[in-house]
């Protein structure tokens, strides 16, 4: 779907990984706390994980095709494999089809994190991403919604 | 593309659980509730809701600006809003997702992932604050969503006519203002059925200009 965007000019094409965790996460060993030259960039932000840690500092690169609706399952057949605990709490939520949205209101994710790690999840054979055949809604499904709208009291 | 389901089920069934399997998914489709704070954005989401409305956070980040230039990731501010949603299942293959975003300009670059899909929008507003919808309007018309412009009106108190409003807001005649009650859930519903009417109007052009 395109349109017009005039409020974003020159919007600059994203980088899906920082340069230096390219090389892998364990190897750049990037992820410690800065020494003391950097100060914390503010007080009320040091109590809490940031979130993005939880990606490996990924906080783009999501697949385009999960968005906040979509649907999410256990992959029939999956084998164990060892997994973070944020990602196990996410197969834990999918033996019942899943929104992508109610995963992250469930675990308190931000919603990009969750895009970044269902998305990993689906690329490790984990999860079933139910991404729809034709984006925009056909005319026999929004008489549907119609209908089952017009039902509710 | 994948929405293959586990060999040993049955294909275009509506599939019971059974043994701890995954159901076959619904088809999601979503209404997109926008406006201003404290317009009853979450009041209309949760009067519509089969579930109380659950909060996802995103990160407002502008993501690229620590990565591309850490010189200068100090400087950039990082904004969490909450986006509240609620669901309602339409039968077992079809859910309907209302999402309720911030209405600010300043959010609108993570618009482009929400209307994605969306059948259509409701722009909510309050007579006292008409401006506060100007951007998702704007937003709207620019991305060719179909909208209804609903004014919420608490008690029945209108600052100003549907006609007054739909002058200040300068929005093309096709485009349907109503009022409605947030609270309620019979009103919330008959407002989205004027969007479902939009998006089914925009459907069947769209269908017939393919074909």
């Amino acid at each position: 779907m395109t349109y017009p965007d005039p409020d974003d000019p020159a919007h600059p094409a994203r980088p899906s990984v920082r340069p230096f965790l390219q090389s892998g996460p364990l190897s750049a060993g990037g992820y410690r706390p800065a020494p003391q030259d950097e100060q914390p960039p503010a007080p009320e932000q040091s109590a809490a994980l940031r979130p993005f840690v939880i990606t490996s500092g990924r906080t783009n690169g999501a697949d385009p095709d999960i968005g906040m609706e979509t649907q999410v399952t256990v992959a029939p057949g999956a084998g164990p494999v060892r997994l973070s605990p944020e990602m196990r709490a996410i197969v834990g939520l999918c033996f019942e089809p899943v929104s992508v949205a109610e995963i992250s209101a469930r675990l308190r994710l931000h919603l990009g994190v969750t895009r970044i790690l269902v998305g990993d999840l689906r690329a490790a054979g984990q999860l079933d991403v139910h991404v729809l055949d034709n984006e925009t809604p056909d005319p026999e499904t929004i008489m549907r919604v119609i209908r089952g709208l017009r039902a509710i009291t | 593309m994948d929405y293959e389901q586990s060999p040993d089920r049955v294909v275009g069934t509506a599939a019971v659980g059974s043994g701890g399997r995954p159901k076959k998914a619904p088809v999601p489709v979503k209404i997109i509730v926008a406006g201003g704070f404290g317009v009853g954005k979450t009041t209309t989401v949760g009067a519509i809701s089969e579930i109380s409305p659950l909060t996802t956070e995103a990160e407002m980040t502008s993501a690229s600006v620590g990565i591309d230039d850490p010189g200068q990731a100090t400087m950039k501010t990082t904004t969490t809003i909450a986006m509240d949603f609620g669901v309602l299942t339409i039968d077992q293959t079809l859910k309907l997702y209302i999402f309720g975003t911030p209405g600010q300009s300043r959010f609108a670059f993570m618009w482009d992932d929400l209307i994605k899909g969306a059948l259509g929008a409701l722009v909510v507003v309050d007579t006292n604050r008409i401006d506060d919808c100007y951007p998702a309007v704007d937003y709207f018309e620019r991305a060719g969503l179909p909208f209804v412009v609903g004014v919420n009106t608490f008690n029945g108190q209108m600052s100003y006519s549907l006609d007054e409003v739909r002058w200040a807001l300068a929005i093309r005649e096709d485009v349907p203002v109503l009022s409605f009650d947030a609270r309620f859930r019979g009103s919330v519903r008959d407002a989205l059925l004027v969007v479902l009417d939009q998006a089914l109007d925009k459907a069947i052009r769209q269908k017939s200009s393919y074909s």
